[in-house]
């Protein structure tokens, strides 16, 4: 292989991982929206506070691995205490309410942050079984690279199992396609809620820990990366998660194919795909709903 | 209220507002002109939340391209007058909605609001990027702040900030008053009405669409006018101007002061105005002070402000003068 | 003369086939009726003629025009005015706002920026003569959604008349009524309709035969018959397709 397939590789697999990442982060924002109807604005704090929670535990305990368990966990009882406290509180006044409910839940997370671990960049050391590189077939790999694309498969391959072959996921593919349709089946509705805000969290949480080792832990995170979650959510369509991730792998390509072709350009790229995805069909690729 | 008690408030304010600077000092004026440039921003979002039910996460957009239009303009045009910089604001900021118009007026829902959240975000990605035209992370500054002047008549120097205190208060505070008259009119009733339903709109024999489109191109144009005095203001504008987090503001400002009035938006701006004074000097965390005041506001009050005057005074104010609470449960936007 | 009338009027959702080959005609100044089990089509019949949607054959003539496909604006331009079975007004303004917006369309005011809606006097005045016909007067300023089920049906029927349409479409305007409720609708809709035209969906055969001068049956997507009241109930097809099920 030549030097130039191996760059087109290297950055086929930068740009499928970030893509995962994206992923992880967008089919928690998708599941919410499908199911509550909110559009979770705080759902990239989420993600910023599991990568500080991650960094936290590493540095009491010294392990990543423990961190990948407990971070997103830690986060998801955050998002649970979130819903359970805040917004079935104002379920009764509407989506208004709740929407800019979670901006305000969006500003406290940010700057709590700040408070407790200040502003600066605070760096994660990959874990030593995952740093350097892998070589196959004359190729070297990132190795930690590789490990984001195979946690976001298992994750992928988790929520497909939760959703298709569980009454539970059945439950919430039926919500996410027909809100109504739930409270006809006599469920739970607010244990529900309670539930898909607990695992969009942990979704979001899980990519927070993903992404800290390679970005480092900073304020700016959630910026970073939310963006780029939303557009991802905006065009697969809101409520689809075939469509989060065909558009988070999309993306994560365009991002890292752009900057080795039209740099200048790169962080446009998205936007004008996007420009030309909503122009065509406003409710996203697969998005039905306008919710 | 009162006809007479109305105006008689109206008429303390405005003798406050003119004689502030004397009261006060220099200083404090910059504090009232910050805040009436956002109350101007609020409000003009506000007539598409509160009063269309159009939910919008980028009115940032057309701060800033106000912002932008009256820099360029007073950068690039070799004299150009006060008013005439003040018009660009405006007008570049009314382009800009007439270009997106007919996209967004067919629109309601999470999908308006997606939507303006992706124009927004690329317009700040333009603005960061197209170094040549915007300055990139720098923005436009330093550029030349003409006096105010009518030929032969007058001419005072802008550059003297009483001076511009007084030009900047008049034309945010008279937007205001067009704005609210606006609301008052047969079109700010058929506004209120597309809130609640538009689809009796239709059958009520107006056109939905086009209604959408006239006041969402002149919201935006109220808000290019409060870009367009921030940036003469600063003597400087750059891409924060139309951020995701400069679009944050008018939507938190309008649930805490209100957004079932006119005047919540205002009431926020204010409540902001001074949270910002009284916490910056204890604290650089004041979004967290905001994100609290927001959170406690929309649990306990979720008619902001407005509602707790109303509760106060043991009878609520609203549109209507009617059941308040009931008011202001239900669809706002989306289902 | 026919006001109204469809010529072939067909349509479908997803192929599944809901009008099939009306031809609905409508008298000037009759009270027109239109019964038929749940599921015959008649509000989408009605959705059709009103513009909800385009019908996916056939024609809408409207005082001699085609208006086939034209939207509910442009039909209630043209003075057809319709009212809901699910109410369906604008819920934070007050009844006067809602009635209001009626008369300021018939007046084509619409897109005004100069003056105050408030002191529009003629406005005022005429939609508060209007609120009394209806006994709503003591309701003027009570938000829609605050008023008693009664009051609000009649609202809803009364914004389609505030437009002063030339023909009428109600679509069961005593759904969910009481006996005394639909007693007083009835009188409601008798005294608004005099002199216009009314199209009228209803399930209550009682108010029905109180004031229709003509019925149309309409079953599984098309008319089974049409006429006088008379001659409808003594229809043998009328009768065992629908009639009979609800009387005996």
């Amino acid at each position: 292989m030549d030097a130039t397939t191996a760059m087109y590789v290297a950055q086929g697999i930068h740009g499928l991982a970030y893509g995962m990442v994206l992923f992880l982060v967008a089919s928690g924002l998708t599941l919410i929206f499908g199911m509550m109807g909110i559009l979770n604005v705080a759902h990239t704090a989420f993600f910023m506070l599991s990568a500080y929670f991650c960094y936290q535990v590493v540095a009491w305990t010294g392990s990543f691995w423990l961190a990948l368990l407990l971070a997103p966990i830690a986060t998801a009882i955050v998002g649970i205490l979130v819903e359970r406290f805040l917004l079935r509180r104002i379920h009764a006044f509407g989506l208004l309410f709740e929407l800019t409910l979670t901006i305000g839940v969006m500003f406290v997370i940010m700057e709590a942050v700040k408070v407790f671990w200040g502003t600066e960049n605070l760096p994660l050391p990959v874990p030593s079984l995952l740093e350097g590189l892998v070589s196959i077939g004359g190729m070297d790999y990132p190795i930690y690279r590789l490990f984001i694309i195979g946690l976001s498969l298992v994750i992928l391959g988790f929520l497909a199992f939760i959703l298709y072959k569980t009454r539970m996921g059945m439950v919430v593919r039926a919500a996410v396609s027909d809100a109504d349709m739930v409270n006809a089946l006599g469920i739970n509705v607010p244990r529900l809620f309670m539930f898909v805000f607990g695992v969009g969290t942990w979704l979001a949480g899980l990519a927070g820990v993903a992404i800290a080792p390679i970005l480092t832990v900073f304020p700016g995170l959630a910026d970073q990366m939310g963006m780029d979650a939303f557009i991802v959510v905006i065009v697969g369509g809101f409520g689809s998660l075939g469509g989060a991730l065909m558009v988070a792998i999309i993306s994560g390509l365009l991002s890292s194919y752009g900057v080795q072709f039209v740099s200048q350009l790169a962080p446009v790229l998205m936007f004008i795909f996007m420009a030309v995805v909503l122009a065509i069909k406003p409710t996203g690729f697969f998005g039905e709903r306008e919710g | 209220m009162t006809r007479r008690v109305k105006g008689i408030v109206g008429g303390v304010i405005l003798v406050i507002l003119a004689l502030y600077p004397w009261l006060f000092g220099i200083y404090f004026t910059n504090v009232i002109v910050t805040c009436a440039i956002f109350a101007l921003f609020a409000v003009s979002y506000n007539l598409l939340l509160g009063y269309t039910g159009l939910f919008s996460f980028g009115h940032a957009m057309f701060f800033g391209a106000g912002g932008y239009a009256t820099a360029l303009a007073l950068t690039h045009i070799e004299g150009c007058p006060l008013l005439v910089a003040l018009l660009f604001g405006f007008l570049g900021a009314v382009a800009l909605a007439l270009l997106l118009s007919p996209i967004v007026a067919r629109l309601a829902h999470s999908a308006f609001a997606m939507l303006h959240l992706a124009f927004s975000m690329l317009l700040y990605t333009l603005a960061l990027k197209l170094r040549g035209i915007t300055g990139g992370e720098d923005g436009i500054g330093g550029f030349p702040i003409p006096p105010f002047r009518i030929p032969g008549v007058v001419s005072v120097d802008m550059t003297d900030p009483l001076n511009f205190y007084y030009f900047a208060m008049a034309v945010l505070c008279g937007s205001l008053w067009v704005a609210w008259f606006l609301t008052k009119t047969p079109f700010g009733q058929i506004i209120v009405s597309v809130r609640d339903n538009d689809k009796r709109v239709d059958y009520m024999g107006f056109k939905v669409p086009q209604t959408k489109a006239i006041i969402y191109t002149l919201s935006c144009g109220f808000a290019g006018i409060a870009g367009s005095i921030y940036a003469m203001f600063q003597n400087l504008i750059s891409a924060a101007a139309l951020g995701i987090a400069q679009s944050f503001a008018p939507i938190v400002m309008t649930m805490v002061g209100g957004v079932i009035s006119f005047f919540g938006p205002i009431w926020g701006a204010v409540i902001f105005a001074v949270i910002e004074e009284l916490t910056t000097r204890y604290t650089e965390r004041v979004q967290l002070v905001e994100g609290l005041i927001l959170i406690i506001v929309i649990l306990f009050f979720p008619g902001g402000f407005i509602h707790i005057v109303a509760i106060v005074k043991g009878k609520l104010l609203g549109f209507t003068r009617g059941k308040g609470a009931g008011l202001i449960k239900g669809k706002w936007f989306g289902k | 003369m026919n006001i109204l009338e469809t010529k072939g009027l067909y349509h479908d959702f997803n192929r599944l086939e809901v009008l099939f080959d009306v031809n609905l005609k409508v008298k000037e100044g009759e009270r027109h009726a239109i019964i038929g089990p749940n599921g015959a089509g008649k509000t989408t019949l009605f959705n059709v003629i009103t513009g909800t949607y385009a019908p996916s054959r056939g024609a809408v003539f409207f005082k001699g025009e085609v208006v086939t496909g034209a939207k509910p604006h442009r039909m209630v331009r043209l003075g057809m005015g319709r009212s809901f079975q699910i109410t369906s007004t604008f819920n934070r303004l007050t009844a006067f706002q809602n009635i209001r917006m009626g008369v300021l369309s018939r007046r084509g005011i619409r897109f005004n920026f100069f003056r105050k809606v408030d002191k529009m006097e003629d406005i005022t005045r005429e939609t508060d003569e209007i609120l009394k016909r209806i006994n709503l007067y003591g309701e003027r300023n009570m938000p829609a959604s605050a008023l008693s089920y009664g009051k609000h049906r009649s609202l809803e029927i009364s914004m389609a008349l505030a437009t002063d349409p030339d023909v009428v479409m109600l679509d069961e305007p005593t759904a969910g009524m009481s006996k005394d409720e639909t007693r007083y609708a009835v009188e409601l809709i008798r005294k608004l309709t005099e002199g216009k035209t009314a199209v009228i969906i209803e399930h209550d055969m009682d108010v029905v035969f109180s004031l229709a001068d003509h019925i149309t049956v309409l079953h599984l997507g098309t008319i089974l018959a049409s006429g006088p009241p008379d001659k409808i109930r003594k229809n043998k097809a009328v009768k065992d397709a629908y009639l009979g099920e609800m009387e005996g």
